[in-house]
């Protein structure tokens, strides 16, 4: 069983139909149920993929090492890089930096694409323009999700988009 | 010989042959799997041989374990009597390679049995190739 190879665009635009059937087609009234859909699908691949990574690895002592994983062997299959900061508290809390997120690098959130001459202030427009971008980090989130649920860690992951390109996912280890 | 592979993850059993002393071996094996991955080991996955000649005077299984880092069971029933490690290794990094290809597939639901063709066939071929490479 070789291995096929698919050009990168083909990943980024199925990326981009995705959420953009999700929330104009099925669910154009209800962007959370839209939401969730989109993070189901990226936990049963999560879930998938992990099974296929952790093949050759030896078994994880604890949550720390499983985080790890991800943050290094993972990423790196994913994205072919690692991720560049990883932050814990110690009790359950990490985030996970990506100085430089791939799926998003080459998406503007710059808010002049918009209709100016609706709204007033120039934060809601900014808040729209983000909220349109954090549909696509649904998917990124249910992978690491299910990946880690896979190795036995129940959690929840959200992302922050703040600095652009850089990207921040946080996992709450549900205790 | 083999006579039965399992693939325990959440309840999903493949390839039984008289299934009732299997299944009573299988869940016998999935206890001795609990107690050695409950002692502390800094191991990588575990490949532990239980030998149950005792409860089967008439013939002898050697059942072989394997787990995986999400925490799925692979045991193996062999009638064989001088398996090597080394083949037994093989089978299931093998094995596992198969196992992974499908689960890959989008149409199955994790938890299920898999009920795959090409998996089956590529069991039974790498079943059949175990007996014959360990004959020197």
């Amino acid at each position: 069983m070789g291995k096929r190879e698919v050009v990168e665009s083909c990943m980024d635009n199925l990326m981009i139909e995705m959420v953009s059937a999700y929330c104009n087609q099925f669910y154009a009234t209800k962007p959370e149920l839209a939401a969730r859909r989109i993070e189901a699908i990226g936990y049963h691949v999560g879930h998938q993929l992990s099974e296929r990574y952790t093949m050759e690895h030896p078994r994880f002592s604890d949550h720390l090492e499983a985080i790890k994983f991800i943050c290094k062997d993972f990423w790196s299959e994913l994205f072919k890089k690692q991720i560049d900061n990883l932050k814990t508290n110690h009790r359950g809390t990490f985030v996970l930096q990506d100085n430089r997120f791939r799926w998003l690098t080459r998406m503007s959130i710059s808010p002049t694409n918009t209709d100016l001459s609706q709204d007033s202030s120039i934060t809601t427009i900014e808040n729209k323009a983000l909220q349109a971008t954090s549909m696509y980090l649904y998917f990124p989130c249910g992978i690491i999700r299910g990946a880690l649920s896979n190795l036995g860690i129940a959690c929840a992951v959200s992302a922050d988009m703040s600095n652009h390109p850089a990207c921040s996912f946080v996992v709450r280890v549900k205790a | 010989m083999i006579v039965c592979i399992a693939v325990v993850g959440h309840q999903s059993f493949t390839e039984a042959d008289d299934a009732l002393k299997l299944h009573h071996i299988v869940h016998c094996s999935l206890d001795v799997i609990d107690e050695r991955v409950n002692n502390p080991k800094k191991t990588g996955s575990t490949l532990n041989e239980t030998y149950l000649g005792l409860l089967y005077p008439t013939e002898n299984y050697k059942v072989y374990g394997y787990l995986t880092n999400t925490k799925v069971k692979f045991i193996l029933v062999t009638t064989h009597l001088d398996v090597r490690d080394a083949d037994v290794r093989n089978f299931f990094r093998r094995f596992h390679s198969a196992y992974v290809d499908a689960v890959s597939n989008p149409f199955h639901v994790p938890g299920k049995k898999i009920t795959s063709q090409t998996f089956a066939e590529r069991v039974s071929t790498i079943v059949k190739s175990f007996g014959l490479s360990s004959a020197v």
